[in-house]
Protein backbone atom coordinates (compact mmCIF):
# COMPACT_ATOMS: atom_id res chain seq x y z
CA UNK A 1 0.00 0.00 0.00
CA UNK A 2 0.80 3.88 -0.32
CA UNK A 3 2.82 5.44 2.67
CA UNK A 4 4.05 8.88 2.77
CA UNK A 5 7.63 8.98 4.75
CA UNK A 6 8.47 11.92 6.62
CA UNK A 7 11.94 12.17 6.51
CA UNK A 8 14.31 13.89 9.62
CA UNK A 9 16.27 17.32 8.54
CA UNK A 10 19.14 15.17 9.23
CA UNK A 11 18.41 12.23 6.44
CA UNK A 12 17.41 14.62 3.81
CA UNK A 13 21.13 14.89 2.25
CA UNK A 14 20.40 11.70 1.25
CA UNK A 15 16.92 11.69 -0.36
CA UNK A 16 18.16 14.91 -2.61
CA UNK A 17 16.43 17.18 -0.28
CA UNK A 18 12.94 15.61 -0.05
CA UNK A 19 10.82 15.58 2.59
CA UNK A 20 8.02 13.68 2.23
CA UNK A 21 8.50 10.06 0.10
CA UNK A 22 5.87 8.17 -1.20
CA UNK A 23 6.48 4.08 -1.07
CA UNK A 24 4.72 1.65 -0.51
CA UNK A 25 4.65 -1.24 1.90
CA UNK A 26 2.87 -2.95 3.91
CA UNK A 27 4.34 -2.64 7.55
CA UNK A 28 6.95 -0.06 8.57
CA UNK A 29 10.12 -2.11 8.15
CA UNK A 30 8.76 -2.47 4.25
CA UNK A 31 8.70 0.91 4.15
CA UNK A 32 12.18 1.56 5.34
CA UNK A 33 13.41 -1.35 2.34
CA UNK A 34 11.29 0.42 -0.25
CA UNK A 35 13.02 3.73 1.24
CA UNK A 36 16.08 2.53 0.95
CA UNK A 37 16.11 1.35 -2.60
CA UNK A 38 14.85 4.92 -3.70
CA UNK A 39 17.92 6.42 -1.61
CA UNK A 40 20.50 4.22 -1.17
CA UNK A 41 22.97 6.66 0.94
CA UNK A 42 20.92 6.12 3.57
CA UNK A 43 21.79 3.24 4.72
CA UNK A 44 24.66 4.24 6.06
CA UNK A 45 22.66 6.39 8.93
CA UNK A 46 20.44 3.77 9.66
CA UNK A 47 22.31 0.28 9.89
CA UNK A 48 25.74 -0.47 11.98
CA UNK A 49 28.35 -2.57 9.86
CA UNK A 50 26.97 -5.63 10.80
CA UNK A 51 24.40 -4.45 8.51
CA UNK A 52 21.93 -3.94 12.13
CA UNK A 53 19.46 -0.94 12.40
CA UNK A 54 20.83 1.57 14.57
CA UNK A 55 19.23 1.84 17.92
CA UNK A 56 19.42 5.75 17.28
CA UNK A 57 16.70 5.21 14.40
CA UNK A 58 13.57 6.05 15.41
CA UNK A 59 10.13 5.66 13.89
CA UNK A 60 6.81 7.30 14.25
CA UNK A 61 3.50 6.10 12.52
CA UNK A 62 0.76 8.62 12.47
CA UNK A 63 2.59 10.98 14.90
CA UNK A 64 3.26 8.16 17.39
CA UNK A 65 6.05 6.51 18.50
CA UNK A 66 6.75 2.32 17.83
CA UNK A 67 8.97 0.49 18.89
CA UNK A 68 11.04 -2.51 17.24
CA UNK A 69 8.44 -5.03 18.07
CA UNK A 70 6.21 -3.07 16.10
CA UNK A 71 8.12 -2.40 12.58
CA UNK A 72 6.35 -5.80 11.09
CA UNK A 73 2.75 -4.51 12.29
CA UNK A 74 0.77 -4.01 9.13
CA UNK A 75 0.13 0.03 8.26
CA UNK A 76 -3.43 1.24 6.89
CA UNK A 77 -3.33 2.91 3.06
CA UNK A 78 -2.55 6.50 3.66
CA UNK A 79 -0.93 6.00 7.08
CA UNK A 80 2.27 8.42 7.54
CA UNK A 81 5.88 7.19 8.87
CA UNK A 82 8.10 9.32 10.40
CA UNK A 83 11.46 8.28 10.39
CA UNK A 84 13.91 10.44 13.54
CA UNK A 85 17.22 9.93 14.53
CA UNK A 86 18.18 10.15 17.95
CA UNK A 87 20.46 13.24 18.69
CA UNK A 88 22.77 14.39 21.71
CA UNK A 89 24.33 17.43 21.36
CA UNK A 90 24.03 19.88 23.77
CA UNK B 1 7.91 35.37 50.04
CA UNK B 2 6.82 38.65 49.39
CA UNK B 3 8.68 40.53 46.72
CA UNK B 4 10.65 43.57 47.10
CA UNK B 5 10.00 46.59 45.30
CA UNK B 6 12.95 46.49 43.01
CA UNK B 7 11.89 43.03 42.01
CA UNK B 8 7.93 44.41 41.23
CA UNK B 9 9.69 46.72 39.31
CA UNK B 10 12.63 44.28 37.21
CA UNK B 11 9.44 41.34 36.61
CA UNK B 12 6.68 43.71 36.08
CA UNK B 13 6.52 42.81 32.69
CA UNK B 14 6.21 39.26 33.22
CA UNK B 15 4.20 39.75 36.10
CA UNK B 16 1.46 41.06 33.99
CA UNK B 17 0.81 38.19 32.46
CA UNK B 18 -2.39 37.27 33.32
CA UNK B 19 -1.16 33.39 33.92
CA UNK B 20 1.82 34.66 35.97
CA UNK B 21 0.98 37.53 38.26
CA UNK B 22 2.57 38.61 41.44
CA UNK B 23 1.96 34.83 42.66
CA UNK B 24 3.57 33.05 39.55
CA UNK B 25 7.08 35.73 40.60
CA UNK B 26 7.10 34.55 44.09
CA UNK B 27 6.69 31.17 42.97
CA UNK B 28 9.97 31.59 41.05
CA UNK B 29 11.56 33.20 43.34
CA UNK B 30 10.94 30.32 46.19
CA UNK B 31 12.15 27.89 43.39
CA UNK B 32 15.57 25.96 42.92
CA UNK B 33 16.24 24.27 39.96
CA UNK B 34 19.57 22.26 38.75
CA UNK B 35 21.03 23.19 35.05
CA UNK B 36 23.63 19.77 33.99
CA UNK B 37 25.48 21.50 31.57
CA UNK B 38 26.82 24.95 31.05
CA UNK B 39 26.84 24.82 26.99
CA UNK B 40 25.15 25.67 24.27
CA UNK B 41 22.03 24.66 25.88
CA UNK B 42 22.88 25.47 29.14
CA UNK B 43 23.83 29.07 27.77
CA UNK B 44 20.20 30.23 26.82
CA UNK B 45 18.00 28.43 29.25
CA UNK B 46 20.50 29.54 31.90
CA UNK B 47 20.03 32.91 30.73
CA UNK B 48 16.53 32.85 30.88
CA UNK B 49 15.91 31.36 34.15
CA UNK B 50 18.07 33.90 35.86
CA UNK B 51 16.46 37.12 34.28
CA UNK B 52 13.07 35.18 35.26
CA UNK B 53 13.82 35.65 38.61
CA UNK B 54 14.42 31.30 39.86
CA UNK B 55 15.36 31.60 42.83
CA UNK B 56 18.54 29.42 43.13
CA UNK B 57 20.18 27.85 39.96
CA UNK B 58 22.48 25.14 40.83
CA UNK B 59 24.85 24.76 37.55
CA UNK B 60 26.97 21.65 37.11
CA UNK B 61 30.00 21.02 34.16
CA UNK B 62 33.51 19.91 34.24
CA UNK B 63 34.78 21.43 31.56
CA UNK B 64 36.62 24.75 31.00
CA UNK B 65 35.47 27.27 28.22
CA UNK B 66 37.36 26.81 25.01
CA UNK B 67 37.65 28.64 21.83
CA UNK B 68 35.73 26.18 19.74
CA UNK B 69 32.54 26.48 22.55
CA UNK B 70 32.48 30.01 21.73
CA UNK B 71 30.03 30.15 18.54
CA UNK B 72 27.31 28.48 20.37
CA UNK B 73 28.08 29.25 24.18
CA UNK B 74 27.29 32.48 24.67
CA UNK B 75 27.66 32.53 28.41
CA UNK B 76 31.25 32.62 28.06
CA UNK B 77 33.61 35.21 26.46
CA UNK B 78 37.06 35.29 25.06
CA UNK B 79 38.20 36.26 28.27
CA UNK B 80 36.91 33.17 29.91
CA UNK B 81 38.89 30.69 27.98
CA UNK B 82 40.60 28.13 30.23
CA UNK B 83 38.33 29.21 33.51
CA UNK B 84 35.78 27.00 35.04
CA UNK B 85 32.59 27.30 32.93
CA UNK B 86 30.47 27.18 35.86
CA UNK B 87 32.54 30.07 37.34
CA UNK B 88 32.03 31.63 33.40
CA UNK B 89 28.58 31.06 34.12
CA UNK B 90 28.22 32.15 37.21
CA UNK B 91 29.81 35.86 36.70
CA UNK B 92 27.74 36.32 33.67
CA UNK B 93 24.24 35.36 34.91
CA UNK B 94 24.94 37.32 38.56
CA UNK B 95 25.67 40.26 36.85
CA UNK B 96 22.28 39.57 34.87
CA UNK B 97 20.73 39.19 37.92
CA UNK B 98 21.73 39.99 41.44
CA UNK B 99 18.83 38.99 43.62
CA UNK B 100 19.20 35.28 42.43
CA UNK B 101 21.43 32.49 43.95
CA UNK B 102 23.64 31.01 41.37
CA UNK B 103 25.81 27.82 42.52
CA UNK B 104 28.71 26.84 40.47
CA UNK B 105 29.52 23.13 41.07
CA UNK B 106 32.92 22.53 38.65
CA UNK B 107 32.19 18.47 38.72
CA UNK B 108 31.96 15.94 35.78
CA UNK B 109 28.54 13.57 36.27
CA UNK B 110 29.37 10.21 37.10
CA UNK B 111 28.09 7.63 39.08
CA UNK B 112 28.95 8.27 42.14
CA UNK B 113 28.52 11.50 42.68
CA UNK B 114 24.59 12.48 41.14
CA UNK B 115 23.00 11.32 43.63
CA UNK B 116 24.57 13.84 45.33
CA UNK B 117 24.79 16.47 43.41
CA UNK B 118 21.12 16.65 42.41
CA UNK B 119 19.48 16.40 45.96
CA UNK B 120 15.55 16.70 45.51
CA UNK B 121 16.58 19.73 42.88
CA UNK B 122 14.24 19.68 39.83
CA UNK B 123 17.04 18.64 36.55
CA UNK B 124 17.45 20.91 33.11
CA UNK B 125 19.00 18.57 31.00
CA UNK B 126 21.49 20.29 28.81
CA UNK B 127 24.20 18.03 28.38
CA UNK B 128 25.91 17.03 25.37
CA UNK B 129 26.43 13.16 25.69
CA UNK B 130 24.14 10.50 26.59
CA UNK B 131 25.77 8.25 29.19
CA UNK B 132 25.67 11.91 31.22
CA UNK B 133 22.01 12.17 30.45
CA UNK B 134 21.35 8.82 31.64
CA UNK B 135 22.52 9.41 34.75
CA UNK B 136 20.32 12.36 35.28
CA UNK B 137 17.79 9.91 34.45
CA UNK B 138 18.26 7.47 36.66
CA UNK B 139 18.03 9.88 39.19
CA UNK B 140 14.72 11.52 38.13
CA UNK B 141 12.92 8.13 37.38
CA UNK B 142 14.21 6.89 41.53
CA UNK B 143 13.46 10.20 43.40
CA UNK B 144 10.34 11.21 41.03
CA UNK B 145 11.64 14.32 40.02
CA UNK B 146 11.08 16.32 36.91
CA UNK B 147 13.77 16.59 34.06
CA UNK B 148 13.38 18.77 31.09
CA UNK B 149 14.88 17.75 28.42
CA UNK B 150 16.56 18.66 25.27
CA UNK B 151 18.77 17.77 22.55
CA UNK B 152 20.23 19.11 19.20
CA UNK B 153 22.69 18.60 16.04
CA UNK B 154 23.26 20.91 13.54
CA UNK B 155 19.81 22.69 12.62
CA UNK B 156 17.65 20.24 14.55
CA UNK B 157 16.63 20.04 17.75
CA UNK B 158 14.71 17.94 20.24
CA UNK B 159 12.37 19.16 23.62
CA UNK B 160 10.32 16.88 25.77
CA UNK B 161 9.44 17.19 29.68
CA UNK B 162 9.77 14.34 31.39
CA UNK B 163 7.67 13.43 34.48
CA UNK B 164 8.21 9.87 36.02
CA UNK B 165 5.73 7.77 36.34
CA UNK B 166 3.29 9.68 33.66
CA UNK B 167 5.55 10.20 30.68
CA UNK B 168 8.77 8.11 29.19
CA UNK B 169 11.62 7.98 30.79
CA UNK B 170 15.00 9.45 28.91
CA UNK B 171 15.87 5.59 28.57
CA UNK B 172 12.20 4.87 26.97
CA UNK B 173 13.23 7.07 24.51
CA UNK B 174 16.87 6.93 23.54
CA UNK B 175 18.70 3.38 23.03
CA UNK B 176 21.54 5.34 21.41
CA UNK B 177 22.55 8.19 19.04
CA UNK B 178 24.67 9.33 16.44
CA UNK B 179 28.08 9.04 16.74
CA UNK B 180 30.81 10.86 16.30
CA UNK B 181 31.50 14.88 16.92
CA UNK B 182 28.15 17.06 16.74
CA UNK B 183 28.23 19.68 14.39
CA UNK B 184 26.28 22.38 16.56
CA UNK B 185 24.72 25.81 14.59
CA UNK B 186 24.39 28.57 17.67
CA UNK B 187 20.75 29.40 16.83
CA UNK B 188 19.75 25.78 17.34
CA UNK B 189 20.54 25.47 21.14
CA UNK B 190 19.57 28.63 21.55
CA UNK B 191 16.00 27.96 20.39
CA UNK B 192 15.89 24.67 22.25
CA UNK B 193 17.35 26.09 25.37
CA UNK B 194 14.74 28.82 25.40
CA UNK B 195 12.17 26.02 25.19
CA UNK B 196 13.34 24.31 27.95
CA UNK B 197 13.22 27.30 30.03
CA UNK B 198 9.69 27.90 29.22
CA UNK B 199 9.00 24.48 30.03
CA UNK B 200 10.83 25.24 33.62
CA UNK B 201 8.99 28.24 34.48
CA UNK B 202 5.44 26.86 33.15
CA UNK B 203 6.53 23.64 36.04
CA UNK B 204 6.90 26.13 38.59
CA UNK B 205 4.61 28.38 38.33
CA UNK B 206 1.97 25.99 37.02
CA UNK B 207 0.40 27.45 33.87
CA UNK B 208 -0.09 26.62 30.44
CA UNK B 209 0.86 22.70 28.99
CA UNK B 210 3.97 21.08 29.68
CA UNK B 211 5.76 19.28 26.74
CA UNK B 212 4.50 15.32 28.51
CA UNK B 213 4.45 12.58 26.28
CA UNK B 214 5.37 14.98 23.14
CA UNK B 215 8.55 15.17 21.25
CA UNK B 216 8.80 19.00 19.90
CA UNK B 217 11.38 18.72 16.97
CA UNK B 218 12.85 21.46 15.55
CA UNK B 219 14.14 21.67 11.81
CA UNK B 220 15.92 24.98 11.66
CA UNK B 221 16.35 24.32 8.20
CA UNK B 222 12.99 23.69 6.80
CA UNK B 223 12.51 25.93 9.77
CA UNK B 224 9.23 23.92 11.26
CA UNK B 225 8.33 22.32 14.38
CA UNK B 226 6.98 19.18 14.24
CA UNK B 227 5.41 17.63 17.14
CA UNK B 228 5.04 13.46 17.46
CA UNK B 229 3.57 11.46 20.61
CA UNK B 230 5.98 9.25 22.53
CA UNK B 231 4.90 6.69 25.05
CA UNK B 232 6.57 4.82 27.88
CA UNK B 233 8.45 1.49 26.43
CA UNK B 234 7.49 -1.61 28.33
CA UNK B 235 10.46 -3.18 28.26
CA UNK B 236 12.74 -0.07 29.94
CA UNK B 237 15.11 -1.44 31.97
CA UNK B 238 15.40 2.02 34.02
CA UNK B 239 11.31 2.33 34.67
CA UNK B 240 11.99 -1.56 35.82
CA UNK B 241 14.28 -1.19 38.02
CA UNK B 242 12.43 1.82 40.09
Amino acid sequence: MSVKVKISSLLRGSTNGQEIVEVTGNTPLECLHSLESKFPKMKKWLYDKKGELRPQVWFFVNGERIFRDDLNKPLNDGDELFVLLAISGG
Amino acid sequence: MMLTKEELVRYERQIIVPEWGKAGQEKLKKSKILVAGAGGLGSALLTYLAIAGVGKIRVIDGDKVELGNLNRQMLHADKDIGREKVDSAKERLESLNPDIQIEAVGEIITEENIFDLVEDYPIVDAMDNLPARYLLNRVTVRRNLPLFHGAVYGFEGRATTIIPGDTPCLKCLYQGVLPGKTPVVGVTPGIIGCIQATEVIKYIIGIGELLTNRLLIYDGLGMRFNEVKVKRDPNCEECKAK
